[in-house]
């Protein structure tokens, strides 16, 4: 069995945060390395994704890697443009995500890389790129199994599943939890009793299927955007309230979870406060769960 | 000899919606089929022509979206009647059907009223039993 590790190089949803009260927690938007021997799984490429190939630049056994996207918002794909190995003949990059086909996935990735919004576009990286065809059941790269669903975040995005020596690590760096039950009590008064019903009947089918996607994973990289104020005022943002991703780590036998997807406009004492009332809610409810707030450079063995 | 009853196919996971489709047309004219996935509803899209077509926008596998999207290059099918009901429907999930040509977007949850409104209000179905 390889070594292997994952890597926290961008933690930051929205936009990235460079700010000096910012920093213990970092500034970088979503990009998490997954390592084993030489194959080198990246999620997303926000910002993050900027630092870590220049840490590539600086080694010479790995040449190649894939680059899994939940979606194409920003915030994870804009440290393509300034990642340097794509620049470098000598380098591979496989690229999957949402789309259609091997060409759109290449459209969503290239678009942004063009007039006026960019003074180079993706013909100048001279890195050999593939844009893999989209899979119903998944795909296996190197010691990794990679499954994915749709999550709840505006236009198409995917929480990945990857299992790899053992160990089930999930990332949904953008997914809004208990959407529908927040909706329901929102809209209560509209309804008769056998839509109340029916109703109940909806709010377990979606939290079983949330579930699905996370249940007994020993890793869960989860978006936990938003304090319950803040989620008050963007509800239906697609982003999580980081209660609703604890109840639901717990609900689903989560060992280890890492907040993540952070508010930009949160401070390092901001997060550390999260942290502390994430680990109450935890020991009130006697659960058994391990809460991190996802930080970068953190390292973790898998 | 009487028109033919509307065909209306529903294309959600969730048994609730099911159920909820189920009964919110129960007392209309219509022939109603509920698919869970959207790889069934493209099978039987394929060779089939209906009248509304209501859809979920998150499904196992396959987005409703998506299926919306395929739907409408599947000759004979640019036209079909498409409504979304779904509890994801975010500004960017509406444009999106918008631009597939999407008539009507509901959020769940979903009265049953709102339901046999839209579907009466775009296969013109009558109620049973009534005098045609």
């Amino acid at each position: 069995m390889s070594k292997s590790q994952l890597r926290f190089w961008g933690v930051r949803g929205s936009y990235a945060a460079p700010f000096r009260s910012h920093l213990g927690v970092g500034g970088n938007t979503s990009c998490v390395e997954i390592r084993s021997g030489d194959h080198l799984l990246i999620c997303d490429a926000g910002t993050g994704i900027i630092p870590l190939g220049n840490e590539l630049m600086q080694q010479d056994k790995i040449r190649e890697m894939l680059i899994i996207l939940t979606h194409y918002h920003w915030d994870h794909v804009c440290g393509l443009p300034f990642f340097v190995p794509a620049f470098i003949p000598d380098w591979k990059i496989d690229f999957f995500g949402p789309g259609d086909n091997p060409q759109s996935i290449e459209e969503h990735i290239s678009a942004q890389m063009q007039a006026p919004y960019f003074p180079v576009g993706t013909e100048t990286w001279l890195a050999e790129t593939n844009y893999l065809a989209p899979k119903d059941d998944g795909f296996q790269y190197g010691p990794m199994k990679i499954d994915f669903s749709n999550v709840h975040h505006p236009g198409i995005t995917y929480g990945y599943k990857i299992e790899i020596n053992n160990k089930t690590i999930v990332y949904a760096s953008d997914n809004e939890c208990m959407f529908i039950e927040k909706s329901i009590k929102h809209r209560s008064d509209e309804f008769n009793e056998e839509e109340h019903e029916l109703f109940k009947e909806m709010i377990h089918e979606e939290h079983q299927s949330e579930l699905n996607l996370i249940q007994d994973a020993d890793i869960l990289i989860h978006d936990a955007q938003y304090t319950p104020s803040d989620y008050d005022k963007k509800h239906g943002w697609g982003h999580s309230c980081y209660i609703d991703t604890i109840n639901t780590a717990i609900d689903a036998n989560v060992k280890e979870l890492y907040l993540f997807h952070h508010d930009p406009n949160y401070d390092d004492a901001a997060m550390e406060a999260i942290h502390k009332h994430s680990n109450e809610i935890i020991k009130e409810k006697g659960a058994s769960l391990i809460c991190h707030i996802a930080k970068e450079g953190m390292v973790v063995d898998i | 000899m009487g028109k033919t009853r509307p065909a209306v196919i529903g294309v959600d996971n969730s048994p609730s919606m099911k159920k909820l489709l189920e009964r919110s047309t129960e007392n209309l004219d219509i022939d109603l089929t509920v698919f869970t996935v959207a790889e069934e509803a493209w099978s039987y899209l394929q060779s089939n022509s209906t009248d509304l077509v209501i859809l979920s926008n998150i499904l196992p596998i396959k987005d409703g979206l998506t299926l919306l999207k395929e739907l409408r290059q599947l000759p004979g099918q640019e036209q079909t009647q498409v409504i979304i009901i779904s509890s994801k429907d975010y500004a960017q999930d509406r444009v999106i059907a918008k631009e597939l040509g999407a008539l009507e977007f509901i959020p769940k949850p979903t009265p049953m009223q709102t339901i046999t409104d839209v579907v009466v209000k775009y296969t013109q179905a009558n109620l049973k039993n009534q005098d045609k």
